[in-house]
């Protein structure tokens, strides 16, 4: 649909919407529009306005605060608030972002009585919401500045329109606002208004479609005397030319009368849909149309305009929800498109847009925690399954479960929790399952219950050529083999099936060790730890030493039990290391354990270097190197989590993850990618294997610290045949034509 | 040692994060429940970090039904009296007169000043708090005839029109410290609303504070006793000796003494943690206010 149709009508295909203004006179207190919130919410309107009052009237309610009020008590519907005045726009805009985060994205803002200073407004709050330029906001006009504030965005787009009846104000709504409200239903004026703000638009670089198109009457039923008066029927046949002719998509009726909104609602609303539907060309409102600052974001080489539709969400570099999915916990990115999945036909469709853009990196998001950095990109296509995260119990009895691969594993281990289930995930709730369950899941319960990947009984999957299929031990055994430690290379996952496992309560300590024998410190971990039983699962994190702090170690130890005699015991040979600085041991549930994230992933704008490795023992020649490292001032982060026990039951070849004789992985972080290469080129002698969600190094030969030959062999021959074209290699790329058969660089 | 006599009551104060969006309107609908009687928020515009506190207060004032709600204190140089008078008032007359006007005179000023707020110095910031008070006032009294007019050098306002009229008198509280905004508030404020952490002396501070509202309300002919004296506290519950650091029983203890000693009224604990704002609510407050009837039945 253009802006243009046929001889001079002009409609710019916004949906059409209805809403109330309520008569707001000298004298009539707040509560009496209040009490409007109701009706409006029951009638079904789109729009309650919240009115500033009459023009030039002091005296009257404030409308922010009324709006929310209004919000606070009503349900889904949309909230315009006018406002007058604005002494400091900042803080109007900080209100406005509030509320609308408060309502879930229910408020639009509507300025009135334009004048000189109101384009610096608008200015100043659209920079306040800009959060995808970083830096403190900064504005400097003639009445309005900025001088460094903090950013704040609204949940959702919020639509600043503008009241104006005059070329001055026409013009500022062309050049700067989402909507054009006016009270002059004369075709005429409209026709005038509209080619005003067409105009303005164009010359500003703008579509005039950006900007929607508000008409407010006011009107009668009952005998007909003008437009607007007599029936339903009268006044669809006044309203209908404005909508197809005039552009019109918000109609907003001004009135003290219930009965006059009922029968605008009920009756007016839906025939005028049925009209204009019928006199417009089918799907003449199924546009989006994007602001053109918004279109200035966008990156080069992607066919933005062919994205399939039915996606769930379509994200693009300027809009407000990119803040959010450009990265993820621990890294940034600066993706040039996330297509939203919800559904496996969606997953299949956004496939199909990747393909059609070989020349540019496609990476897969489950949740967003991606330390190896390989769910986000740049400028690239990213497909986010996060609104795939659905929990379902398939079987009681067999304790089967199916989860979606955007669930995190807080929401998983808390959906199990009242079964008395569990399965073991990784340390932190806030990681995605899909990510996770295709590399290997070392978790808290990993000696007991091994890999989460070992407890995975199906998956459904889409290929790389699109095509959908089940993998288990019957069904496609190569491919469930394949997706269990080398996923990523394969497809996307759907949904995954597993077989968790019942678990009672379990101990969990968090202790603080003297470390300043840092060498003895590891070496007596290690050995504890290889000699515990199964129940016993510990995590070590020695921080780097900082200015005089004590050399310290951190452990977080699971054990699978919960009668004191056990857990001392068990944690007994941990405690006797070295001397204690702090200890907690409580005795809690596995999902309260992994309940230590937000609910709302934090979007981090880092690039940390990650580098990863397995081993079998801590040695001492091991435990003499890692010291040296951790005080080489070129890491900031060091990890030992135990493997072993039940990992090492399932032979190397039963999946893609075969390094299981390894009884520790160990994770190094650091911030710059050669002076951690350094350090971790000292401890490579000692490890063998390695595990791919923890490693960010792109350098070659990490093939074949990733997988043994045979594995290796067995991965690039399956690789060759379900992804021929190399649709998959963001992560680990088994084809990558620099390796030889033996995953060696050449 | 003074006692003004006033009836204790008692109030939460809460920090109004950003995310999750509820979570300082659950912490008012907790506060209502724990039987407080006022339920305040800090405002710190500047600080994106939190969500708008006049929107939240709205939103709380909705969603509860009894407790009174105040800024603690709001920042005047971001938020215009005329504006907030009529802000103010028309929350008041929605939420039932719940609304109380806690303000500041600002602090923070390269806050202020990024948000687009102007810098005052602090001789410069007490005259500009005097004049809004009047500005605040004189937009509430639509019993007053004609429209309202206050020259000023900050907050000029000419000929407008007064109102809405608020449901009850909205208290003015000031949070302040320094002599000239002490001789402000007994001059023409409500209430006196300072933190106890900013005490130089702790609460021994409060005497030569309090003397120096009274003095200034007396030579203003007010009553002394026209200024409520409200103290914003932090603690914790436990066997800790020191200031609100023990038991309910000793915290009871604690408050009695601040109000018979010092003539506070209000106490507002500074916490978010429902555990600490129910003790507060159900076992410091009725246990406080039994102490101190007794101590004047006495």
């Amino acid at each position: 649909m253009t802006g243009v149709g046929h001889s001079r009508d002009v409609n710019y295909g916004h949906p059409l919407r209805f809403g109330l203004r309520p008569v707001v006179g000298p004298g009539s207190g707040p509560e009496e529009t209040a009490r409007w919130a109701a009706p409006v919410q029951e009638l079904g309107l789109d729009l309650l306005i919240v009115p500033a009052g009459p023009d030039g009237e002091e005296g009257v309610a404030e409308p922010l605060t009324l709006a929310s009020w209004i919000a606070a008590v009503t349900g889904p519907v949309g909230l315009a608030v006018e406002v007058d005045r604005v002494p400091l726009p900042a803080m109007l805009a900080r209100a406005v972002a509030s509320l609308d985060q408060l309502t879930g994205g229910r408020v639009a803002l509507t300025l009135r009585r334009p004048d000189a200073a109101l384009g610096e407004v608008i200015d100043v709050v659209r920079e306040l919401w800009n959060v995808l330029d970083d830096g403190p906001a900064r504005y400097d006009g003639r009445v309005h500045r900025l001088a460094g504030a903090q950013r704040a965005a609204p949940a959702h787009d919020v639509v600043i329109g503008v009241d104006a009846r005059d070329p001055d104000g026409f013009a500022l709504v062309g050049r700067q606002a989402d909507e054009w409200s006016t009270t002059d239903a004369a075709p005429a004026a409209l026709a005038v208004g509209n080619a005003a703000v067409d105009a303005a638009a164009r010359a500003a670089g703008r579509d005039p479609r950006e900007i929607g198109r508000r008409l407010t009457i006011g009107g009668s039923f009952g005998e007909r005397s003008g437009p607007f008066t007599g029936t339903a029927a009268d006044w669809v046949g006044d309203l209908l030319p404005l909508v197809v002719e005039h552009g019109v998509g918000t109609v907003v009726l001004h009135t003290a009368d219930h009965d006059d909104a009922k029968r605008f609602a009920t009756e007016v609303a839906p025939a005028l849909r049925a009209a204009a539907d019928a006199a417009l060309p089918p799907g003449w409102s199924d546009t989006r149309v994007r602001r053109s600052a918004a279109l200035a974001r966008r990156r080069p080489g992607i066919d933005y305009d062919g994205v399939p539709e039915g996606l769930a969400e379509v994200v693009e570099p300027g809009d407000l929800a990119y803040a959010r999915l450009r990265g993820g916990y621990l890294r940034g990115g600066s993706p040039g498109i996330v297509l939203r999945a919800a559904t496996e036909d969606q997953v299949v469709a956004a496939l199909a847009f990747a393909r059609r853009h070989p020349h540019l990196p496609l990476s897969r998001r489950s949740a967003g925690h991606g330390i190896s950095g390989r769910s986000t990109n740049d400028g690239g296509i990213v497909i986010d399954l996060s609104l795939m995260n659905a929990i379902e119990v398939l079987d009681e009895t067999t304790r089967r479960v199916r989860i979606g691969p955007g669930a995190r594993w807080a929401e998983v281990a808390t959906a199990l929790a009242p079964y008395g289930w569990a399965l073991s995930s990784g340390d932190y709730g806030g990681v995605g399952v899909g990510g996770l369950a295709t590399a290997g899941g070392i978790g808290f319960l990993a000696r007991a219950h091994g890999l989460t990947i070992d407890r995975l009984r199906r998956v459904r999957m889409v290929l790389a050529d699109g095509s959908v299929v089940d993998a288990d031990d019957e069904r496609n055994p190569d491919l469930f083999w394949a997706v269990r430690g080398a996923g990523a290379n394969f497809g996307i996952v759907t949904s995954f099936e597993f077989e968790v496992d019942e678990v009672g309560p379990v101990a969990f300590a968090q202790l603080t060790q003297d470390a300043h024998d840092l060498e003895r410190y590891l070496v007596e971990w290690g050995r504890v730890v290889e000699q515990s039983p199964r129940d016993l699962t510990s995590f070590l994190i020695v921080p780097p030493p900082r200015g005089r702090r004590p050399a310290l170690a951190l452990s977080h130890t699971m054990v699978e039990a919960a009668d004191e005699e056990t857990v001392l015991a068990r944690l007994a040979p941990l405690a006797a290391i070295s001397p204690m600085y702090a200890q907690q041991v409580v005795v809690t549930s596995y999902a309260s354990v992994m309940n230590n994230a937000a609910d709302q992933t934090p979007v981090s704008r880092g690039e940390p270097v990650s580098r990863s490795g397995l081993l079998r023992h801590l040695s001492p020649q091991f435990a003499a190197v890692a010291a040296q490292v951790i005080r080489s001032g070129a890491i900031g982060w060091f990890q030992l989590r135990s493997v072993g026990g039940a990992v090492a039951d399932v032979p190397a070849d039963a999946t893609a993850y075969a390094h299981r004789d390894a009884n520790f992985s160990l994770v190094v972080m650091g911030a710059d990618d050669a002076a951690v290469d350094a350090q971790w080129d000292r401890l490579r002698p000692f490890l063998d294997g390695l595990y791919l969600s923890f490693e960010s190094s792109l350098r070659p030969g990490r093939l074949a610290d990733a997988w043994p030959p045979r594995t290796l062999a067995r991965l690039r021959e399956l690789k060759a045949r379900h992804d021929p074209d190399g649709v998959f290699r963001d992560n680990f790329d088994l084809a990558d034509p620099t390796f030889d058969t033996r995953g060696r660089a050449l | 040692m003074t006692d003004y006599g006033h009836d204790l009551w008692f109030g939460s104060f809460v920090t109004p994060v950003a995310q999750p969006p509820g979570a300082p309107v659950e912490a008012a609908v907790l506060s209502e429940r724990a039987g407080l009687d006022l339920v305040s928020f800090q405002d710190h515009p500047y600080q994106a970090a939190f969500g708008d506190t006049w929107t939240l207060m709205s939103w709380a004032a909705a969603r509860t039904e009894r407790i009174r709600i105040s800024g603690n204190v709001l920042s005047l140089p971001l938020r215009p009296p005329a504006v907030l008078a009529r802000a103010a008032a028309t929350l008041d007359r929605l939420s039932g007169g719940r609304v109380e006007m806690g303000i500041g005179a600002g602090a923070f000023w390269d806050g202020i000043a990024a948000m687009g707020g102007t810098r005052l110095e602090p001789g410069q910031a007490v005259r500009a708090l005097e004049e809004a008070i009047a500005v605040l006032r004189g937009l509430w009294a639509t019993d007053e005839p004609g429209r309202l007019t206050v020259e000023g050098e900050f907050h000029p306002v000419s000929g407008v029109r007064r109102g809405p009229a608020p449901a009850h008198p909205i208290p003015i509280n000031i949070g302040a410290y320094k002599p000239r905004m002490l001789r402000l508030i007994g001059r023409a404020a409500d209430g006196w609303l300072p933190s106890l952490g900013y005490l130089p002396d702790g609460p021994s501070s409060l005497a030569a504070m309090n003397e120096l509202i009274d003095d200034a309300a007396s030579a203003a002919g007010r009553d002394p006793a026209a200024v409520t004296r409200i103290l914003n506290l932090n603690g914790t519950f436990g066997g800790g000796a020191g200031l609100f650091r023990g038991t309910p029983e000793v915290w009871a203890e604690q408050v009695a003494d601040l109000a018979l000693q010092y003539g506070m009224s209000g106490f507002v604990l500074a916490s978010d943690d429902p555990g600490d704002l129910s003790r507060f609510g159900r076992e410091v407050a009725p246990r406080a206010r039994e102490i101190v009837a007794a101590e004047r039945a006495a």
